[in-house]
């Protein structure tokens, strides 16, 4: 079997997926709880679709195909409600960050599902510390070419996504001084990383087939990639966002991608894309994870050493007429106020302060959750 | 040469039948996967001063009072997993527990009428069995490792029977003592004013020790604080004939909507919580006389066949609209069995009433016996059968 051609889609048009942590009452620890609370969603339409993940005290909610932060914000809000309103029928905790802070994953159970006994069984003890939650951002594209030209396009913007969605600060009961820990237990996958340099989707094809026929990998869903193209879709899947604590910062940073990929395809003499931009990536990704938006990066082609969250308010300017376009202000600005006021993972490490427990964190992440503003 | 004492010491006859029963309870689990705890009873029953003669036939306080303590620190932990909000956000749980009691109690009443029994005796006895033991259901599920649904809602569910269950009671003693003395003062005392006051003593311990442990900062010796604060509530309680199921559970409940919270390894209160389950579950057994369990083989095993299916039509009814599948529904019914009528009646003191309940409720003896080590059993099944246990073939 070949990779399948790509679907054409709806230019910049978006989707957001999320895993959720599903949380004890009691103690605060992960439950093994999404039976429970798919059997009891299963029983109502649900606003967009809502699936297990591979351990059982994760749950993944996808929106519906979107254009306008308006709209994509509002299903999100409506999917939260619905969850938190099955989740308190069944005295659950229901919340986002990109780890639990500290669940043990030897304690994970694996959901009793034919595929997550396959992987469980290849990647061992790999599977149940996979138990982190991240956001995943589609964006369409009208074609394989368009794809692979954002894909790598968009490298350089990487550390941009992992710093503003950070919430992974603590991991096994211990403070990791990262911002997000949850990429450190996605690159343990030897697929893991980001995609080979290809701007033609011809050529493209051509690596999954060689990629095919070493026995590595079925489908595009064996790469663990940063960004990757899905083109049963037609879009790319940006990968490396930790869930934020609330669907309001989800549904800006879909949007921030989005005006990005705007501008991206309209500004691109500026910056032609090419392999050697990937010599300073995994340092700029570590740079974001480590430091979040305090980080500095190395920029790809002059070289120079820039603070990310300079870049990123330089960034939020360049894209402001492109948001204007697309409807998308409010979303900027909530972008730009979270460079200001600091990201999910600095609100951890404070809360984790001024409550005295790691227990106490997970309760806040379960009330920022369920917050209107 | 040494003498040897005529007689064994009570203290290490106790130790013996601890340190056998643990031993026999770790192979069993081992072998046959019989929970620990059921065999912890059988060799209560075996070593106890009917069958074998091994255990002295009176109890010392200081046995009692451990067993008290055992006890009160299971109810602490059951409390504190009482979730007020749940209750609120979903009534059928409130509903469903209030249904499976009454259901119980009604049915358990017509059934030893139908025997000729006493109106009065009958209507305590219908109480007693009301009352799931959260006990039982706390240790098996620990042992489990289960998470779930039906691992959730037989917690809670066994809490608030026990709960309706020692209300019950008390109303009905009321009843009788105003009927034979004819004093309201007596009558209510011993019944509602007493369960008032040891709720009242546990909410206030349960706030004083949440203040404490804020301005503390401990986390640490979180658990050991607590642990010494419940004992002294249930000395206390058990000194001024108060409640200690009620004032224990209040404790729990208050510490936990104090926002107390206790850490995941800490459950159970660890060590000492399984140290003196041990002693626990084989003194139940202990109480228990064969020729009681004779005499009350064929109306015993009637009422635990009643009680059963009333408890699992009152929840199994109510599991759709609830949340739950039908499946987890009967599931959760199944897993009520375990009975906490003997230790409610030995906690409550029930020796004011000038009569000697145990001997009276033969009937009683068999459901104890043969739910103590049926009753895991069926916890254990329950919880695997809804898949709420980890796979063990998983790494």
């Amino acid at each position: 079997m070949s990779l399948e051609i790509f679907n054409k889609s709806q230019s910049l048009s978006l989707g957001v997926e999320l895993e959720l942590q599903l949380v004890h009452l009691n103690d605060f620890d992960l439950a093994a709880a999404s039976p429970d609370m798919l059997e009891l969603l299963r029983r109502k339409s649900f606003p967009g679709t809502v699936t297990p993940e591979i351990t059982e005290s994760m749950i993944e909610i996808s929106t519906d195909v979107h254009s306008k932060y308006s709209e994509l914000l509002s299903q999100l809000l409506e999917i939260r409600d619905k969850l938190i309103d099955a989740a308190d029928r069944l005295n659950i905790g229901i919340c986002g960050g990109g780890v639990h802070p500290f669940q043990f994953w030897s304690d994970r159970r694996i959901f009793k599902k034919l595929r997550f006994k396959e992987v469980s069984a290849l990647y061992g003890y790999l599977t149940k510390q996979f138990t982190v939650f991240g956001q995943h951002i589609h964006v369409g594209c009208t074609s394989g070419n368009e794809a692979l030209f954002l894909l790598h396009a968009l490298n350089r913007y990487v550390p941009h996504f992992i710093a503003l969605s950070a919430s992974s600060p603590f991991v096994q009961g211990k403070d990791t001084m990262f911002n997000s820990a949850r990429l450190n237990s996605v690159f343990a996958f030897p697929l893991s990383g980001r995609a080979p340099f290809s701007l033609s989707w011809d050529e493209f094809q051509q690596y999954f087939i060689k990629m095919q026929k070493t026995g590595i990998v079925k489908s595009m869903k064996d790469f663990y990639w940063d960004i990757r193209p899905k083109p049963e879709y037609g879009t790319i899947e940006l990968r490396v966002c930790d869930t934020p604590l609330s669907v309001q910062r989800a549904a800006s940073l879909a949007c921030y991608m989005q005006a990005l990929c705007r501008y991206l395809l309209r500004d691109d003499d500026k910056l032609k894309t090419a392999e050697d931009d990937y010599l300073v990536y995994n340092y700029n990704r570590f740079q974001a994870c480590r430091f979040g938006l305090d980080g500095t990066i190395i920029h790809p082609k002059s070289h120079e050493q820039i603070s990310l969250r300079e870049d990123i308010l330089t960034t939020l300017r360049l894209l402001q007429p492109h948001a204007e376009i697309l409807d998308s202000i409010p979303a900027l600005e909530y972008i730009d106020d979270v460079v200001h006021t600091g990201s999910d993972a600095s609100y951890l490490r404070q809360e984790y302060i001024s409550r005295g427990s790691l227990e106490g964190v997970v309760d806040a992440s379960l009330q920022k959750f369920r917050l209107n503003v | 040469m040494i003498p040897l004492p005529s007689t064994i010491p009570v203290f290490l006859t106790w130790s013996i039948a601890i340190l056998l029963a643990f031993i026999i309870g770790e192979y069993g689990f081992k072998w046959i996967k019989l929970p620990r705890i059921s065999t912890y009873a059988i060799m209560g029953f075996i070593l106890g001063h009917s069958q074998s003669g091994f255990l002295p036939k009176t109890h010392s306080d200081t046995v009692l009072l451990l067993i008290n303590i055992a006890f009160g620190l299971i109810l602490f932990e059951a409390g504190y997993r009482i979730n007020m909000r749940w209750l609120r956000k979903n009534l059928w749980i409130g509903i469903t527990s209030i249904a499976e009691a009454t259901l119980t109690f009604i049915a358990v009443y017509i059934l030893l009428l139908c025997f000729n029994m006493q109106t009065s005796t009958a209507l305590l006895l219908s109480a007693l069995s009301m009352a799931t033991s959260p006990a039982t259901v706390v240790r098996v599920l620990h042992e489990q490792g289960s998470s779930g649904q039906v691992t959730e809602r037989v917690l809670l569910l066994s809490t608030l029977n026990c709960i309706l269950a020692v209300f019950c009671f008390k109303v009905i003693v009321a009843f009788m003592i105003l009927k034979t003395s004819g004093s309201i003062w007596q009558a209510s005392y011993v019944s509602l004013f007493a369960l008032v006051l040891s709720m009242a003593l546990g909410g206030l311990l349960g706030i004083v020790i949440a203040a404490l442990v804020r301005s503390t900062k401990t986390t640490t010796h979180n658990m050991v604080f607590f642990a010494i604060s419940i004992i002294f509530l249930v000395t206390l309680t058990h000194s001024l004939n108060l409640s200690p199921i009620m004032a224990t559970l209040t404790f729990g409940l208050v510490s936990r909507h104090r926002r107390i919270i206790l850490n995941s390894s800490q459950r159970g209160f660890g060590t000492l919580g399984d140290l003196l389950s041990v002693l626990l579950f084989v003194f139940i057994a202990t109480t228990l006389k064969w020729p009681h369990i004779i005499e009350g083989v064929g109306l015993g095993i009637a009422l635990i066949v009643v009680r059963q299916l009333s408890k699992i039509l009152g929840i199994s009814i109510f599991a759709h609209v609830s949340g739950i599948s039908w499946q987890k529904g009967l599931l959760v019914g199944f897993a009520m069995a375990p009975i906490s009528a003997f230790v409610i009646l030995l906690l409550e003191q029930t020796h004011y009433l000038g009569i000697n309940l145990v001997d009276k409720f033969s009937c009683l003896a068999v459901a104890v016996l043969i739910l103590e080590i049926i009753g895991p059993i069926m916890i254990q099944t329950a919880v695997k059968l809804s898949h709420e246990v980890p796979d063990t073939k998983e790494y």
